[in-house]
């Protein structure tokens, strides 16, 4: 459109609110997080350049190292998790009796806030809980456990929630890619006297390809984001902290504010290795 | 369409319901426990179902007690607020940068477009203290602030229909007279309102269900359901069956607005998803 006066008042008018907000809500933040990562800052009072200190900390001192270890059990269990969503999404796409039914189901977890699901899994992973009345039921009552007090399975059962929680977002993504393959490769396929285990073989698994690829990545930034499960379940004690709650802690309890953006800064880091390399990816698939 | 065997159609639905077990089972417990007595929950293990399913006891005692009505008002308010202000911020930062070619149009979306890279979490502890300066702590303003923000995805999903329409009818309009804003209000926004109900719905869902932003920054009086909820369970002296009665009541509203707009969800979430 030809540049007027009233285009550009229309112009600066239309962005004026929602640029200020981004600049001020995101941007100076995350700059400014950059410089307090390397000061000592404490929420009050001048901060004091100390370099790379709190850098140092970060990657020697057990502690916090701990919290990032953490991270890798909530990566490992989107491997199942991944699968279970794909095999679904295979299933479910078609024609079939109860479908819209199974589809609402499936949705639910995705539908309920982290306190709803902590209070779930709290009722479920209790000494006195679903879980280890259920294998008592089958007969395997010797596998009870303490999942919630044992340090060593404390970590992967919180972590393996993540698979009930999260699983619907990507069986939507997969299933979504499932709907976009034009009929007529199936009409082609059937022609050809293709079997249902060819057809997923063949043309659901490879087309469905650079959708895993993007889940992988968003399970790897969504690991290293973790927060409101551990949170609220365990406040992180039994060694259950995450990097968001160490930053929450170090931030606001602690008022280590330079420690606590130093962290954010290795958490932003890792995000944008993840998001970057899924936007690379998808810019290859296009062209 | 490529005949299903039979195997494969019996192998479908032992893995559906296996899957919707899988969902369930953990859920039974909590529904069960709303409708029990004190000293029936301490009686009787998890999975067995109350004796009376018109117990309205535990209800009533969570909406008296622990401010749910209150904090869900507060939701509301926010909510309400929060997603006019942004669906409107995002129709028009959207109409500007996809109708005009303006010096600095391509920075401002590059801007939008980066922040992908930058999670919420990583940015609190500065934007913490912003709202600190702003006086906003613990003011339903400091939430509602953070929640109108422009997205990328709004704008990629607004950009998906306004690809769509005719920029020849932008044209008509402004020969006949119209001005900027008039073919804004008249043509664009009436036309967005698909891409509205999408947005609506996906961050409807999303900041009702958000913790973290209210857990920060509403700590007293002025509390989201979420928070309160929190509150309500982290309270040791609160009895479990009283929480699981609120958690069914919480359930309700983002239930009733799943079953009104299944549809909207799926599709809305796969488009979402695409762009």
């Amino acid at each position: 459109m030809k540049k007027t006066k009233s285009s550009r008042i229309i112009i600066v008018l239309f962005l004026l609110i929602p640029v200020i907000q981004l600049l001020v809500f995101s941007y100076i933040p995350i700059l400014s997080n950059i410089y307090l990562s390397f000061t000592n800052y404490k929420g009050v009072g001048i901060p004091k350049w100390i370099g790379l200190k709190n850098y140092e900390r970060l990657f020697t001192d057990p502690q916090y190292i701990m919290v990032f270890k953490n991270c890798l059990w909530y990566m490992l269990v989107a491997i199942p998790q991944l699968v279970f969503a794909f095999v679904l999404a295979i299933f479910v796409n078609g024609k079939f009796r109860g479908l819209n039914l199974f589809k609402g189901v499936l949705i639910i977890p995705y539908l309920l806030n982290g306190v709803i699901v902590s209070t779930i899994f709290i009722i479920f992973f209790n000494n006195s809980g679903t879980l280890n009345l259920l294998l008592e039921t089958v007969g395997l009552g010797q596998f009870k456990q303490q999942w919630l007090q044992n340090l060593k399975l404390v970590n992967p059962s919180i972590a393996s929630i993540s698979i009930w929680r999260y699983y619907g977002m990507n069986f939507i993504m997969f299933f979504g890619a499932l709907q976009t393959i034009p009929g007529d490769l199936f009409e082609a396929a059937a022609v050809d006297g293709c079997t249902k285990w060819q057809e997923i073989k063949y043309i659901s698994i490879p087309s469905i390809r650079k959708v895993l690829f993007i889940n992988i990545l968003l399970s790897v930034s969504g690991s290293i984001q973790v927060f409101e499960i551990p949170y609220i379940m365990m406040n992180g004690a039994n060694g259950t902290v995450t990097p968001v709650i160490q930053i929450q802690q170090s931030a606001f309890s602690e008022n280590r504010v330079g420690f606590a953006a130093a962290l954010s800064i290795l958490v932003f880091v890792i995000v944008v290795i993840a998001v970057g390399l899924q936007s690379i990816f998808n810019k290859k698939g296009e062209s | 369409m490529i005949k299903e065997g039979k195997f494969y159609k019996i192998l479908r639905y032992l893995f559906l319901f296996g899957a919707c077990i899988f969902v369930i089972i953990p859920i039974v417990p909590l529904i069960y426990m709303a409708f029990k007595t004190g000293a029936e929950y301490s009686s009787t293990n998890v999975l067995t179902p109350p004796k009376n399913w018109f117990n309205s006891y535990n209800f009533l005692y969570a909406i008296r007690v622990g401010g749910l009505g209150k904090a869900l008002i507060n939701t509301a308010v926010i909510l309400s607020i929060s997603l006019t202000l942004q669906i409107l911020f995002t129709t028009m930062v959207s109409y500007v940068l996809h109708r005009f070619d303006f010096r600095g149009r391509k920075l401002i979306m590059t801007l939008f477009t980066l922040t992908m890279f930058i999670p919420v979490v990583t940015t609190q502890t500065v934007v913490f203290q912003i709202i600190y300066r702003m006086g906003l702590v613990n003011k339903m303003a400091s939430v509602i602030i953070l929640y109108s923000g422009v997205g990328i995805i709004g704008i990629y999903i607004m950009f998906n229909l306004l690809d769509s329409i005719s920029k020849e009818l932008d044209q008509s309009a402004l020969i006949d007279g119209a001005s900027y804003f008039t073919i804004y209000r008249r043509i664009i926004l009436p036309l967005l309102k698909p891409a509205c109900t999408t947005l609506l719905i996906l961050n409807g869902i999303g900041y009702y269900n958000d913790f973290y932003i209210p857990n920060l920054y509403l700590r007293k009086d002025v509390q989201t359901f979420t928070v309160a909820l929190y509150k309500f369970f982290g309270n040791m002296s609160t009895p479990f069956e009283i929480v699981s009665a609120a958690i069914l009541l919480g359930i309700i509203p983002i239930g009733l607005v799943y079953i009104f707009l299944q549809k909207y969800i799926y599709y809305g979430l796969a488009g979402a998803i695409k762009s």
